[in-house]
């Protein structure tokens, strides 16, 4: 009679209620184990040879240049490719004029596509095709996120018709060389405080935020660096 | 307290606000839990906790959501998991009350797609329309505590319910 009002609340079936709480917490254990296991560097990752390890791991370019330039992206950001769209064919003559030291940090946080476009990019980078491929993976950025479109056997051939011809790089993206360095960029991003992409950093300082899709004003704050 | 409705009116509602409740958490932690280095990036630019921590937070919490949501969903011990949901949500509504006050141009990240804003400026009617959600399912949750368990509930809601001790 106290429990008249209870009637649908189940007949004191505690076993199936321990089963789905035991259910429950194993989910959210697994899960959150999983988040805080797998976000972290991986110190015995392989790294591509263009790495700088005092910078996150990130793919340098210069290192004896005088003014220092950190990219930070993710090849899914639609923000990066539209960045990448004003300002690359800047970027590539300061870097090829060794004006700049560059270090780009390829992030993943867009999700698993974004680790297998950063991999392959360090995979170019051991060709010296780094900026090409770049390019090339922005240029061809796909129109959702996370679709499936770069298979291995893409990014090979996208490899290729940037004039890479050795097998060590469809062994470097057939092996998946490089994905667990992804990691170590992203954790890297993320002690960083990275919280937009794309950002900027020029002498460790970030660029303002209307400078990125406008040529003339990003090529300020570079000339304001001293880049000439 | 139960003079208000007929009870069978009372389990239905209950059983309506822990669906609402419940689904909002359960959406909101598993589009965070797809993506964690955002949920991180979401945590971080409140700037209210040291990188390190925000970044441990930001993990962990979407697991939190969907456990909650999970036990609200299937009605166990909702009275102490609406306290819990309704918690979570009071800390929102600070965490974004104070990001507003110090005008920090960021997006709520709530449901995943943290981070600072697109255009980079503080968007009032966002910070204010997502306080007033957050504030109704804080609503739902104090409902749910003075009314636990509902239909098709696991439990009662409470081991020690007033209606509870008999079973």
């Amino acid at each position: 009679m106290a429990a008249s009002n209870k009637g649908s609340s189940g007949k004191g079936d505690k076993t199936t209620r321990n089963l789905v709480v035991g259910m429950i917490l194993l989910v959210v254990v697994a899960g959150a184990g999983a988040a805080l296991a797998s976000n972290h560097a991986v110190k015995s990752a392989s790294k591509p040879s263009a790495v700088e390890a005092s910078d996150g791991d990130g793919i340098g370019f210069n290192p004896n240049a005088p003014v220092k330039v950190d990219f930070y992206e993710d090849f899914q950001c639609p923000h990066c490719r539209d960045f990448e769209a004003v300002n690359n064919g800047y970027i590539t003559k300061v870097i090829t004029d060794g004006k700049i030291h560059a270090v780009f940090h390829p992030m993943s946080f867009i999700g698993n596509e974004s680790v297998v476009m950063a991999a392959a990019s360090a995979c170019a980078s051991d060709q010296g095709k780094f900026l090409q491929m770049r390019a090339a993976l922005f240029a061809n950025q796909a129109a959702n996120e996370n679709s499936g479109i770069w298979s291995n056997a893409k990014l090979i051939v996208l490899g290729h018709s940037l004039g890479i011809a050795s097998t060590k790089y469809d062994e470097c993206i057939n092996n998946g060389q490089y994905l667990n360095w992804t990691k170590n960029v992203e954790d890297y991003a993320g002690k960083a405080n990275i919280n937009s992409t794309p950002t900027v950093l020029i002498n460790g300082k970030p660029i303002a935020q209307n400078t990125y899709l406008n040529a003339t004003a990003f090529q300020a704050a570079f000339a304001a660096a001293g880049v000439k | 307290m139960k003079k208000f409705f007929n009870p069978t009116t009372q389990l239905w509602l209950t059983l309506l606000a822990r669906l609402i409740l419940g689904g909002v958490l359960l959406a909101a932690g598993w589009i965070k839990a797809m993506k964690p280095s955002e949920a991180a990036a979401s945590v971080r630019v409140y700037e209210v906790l040291p990188v390190n921590i925000a970044n441990t937070f930001g993990y962990i919490l979407p697991w939190v959501e969907i456990g909650i949501a999970l036990l609200l969903i299937v009605g166990i011990w909702s009275r102490w998991t609406s306290v819990a949901a309704g918690t979570l949500m009071f800390l929102f509504v600070i965490a974004i009350a104070q990001a507003w006050a110090r005008k920090l141009p960021i997006n709520c990240g709530c449901f995943g797609n943290g981070g600072i804003t697109a255009d980079g400026k503080v968007h009032p009617w966002t910070y204010a329309t997502e306080i007033i959600r957050d504030i109704g399912l804080i609503l739902l949750s104090i409902f749910i505590t003075y009314f636990p368990g509902g239909k098709f509930a696991l439990d009662t809601g409470s081991e020690n319910h007033e209606n509870g001790g008999g079973r």
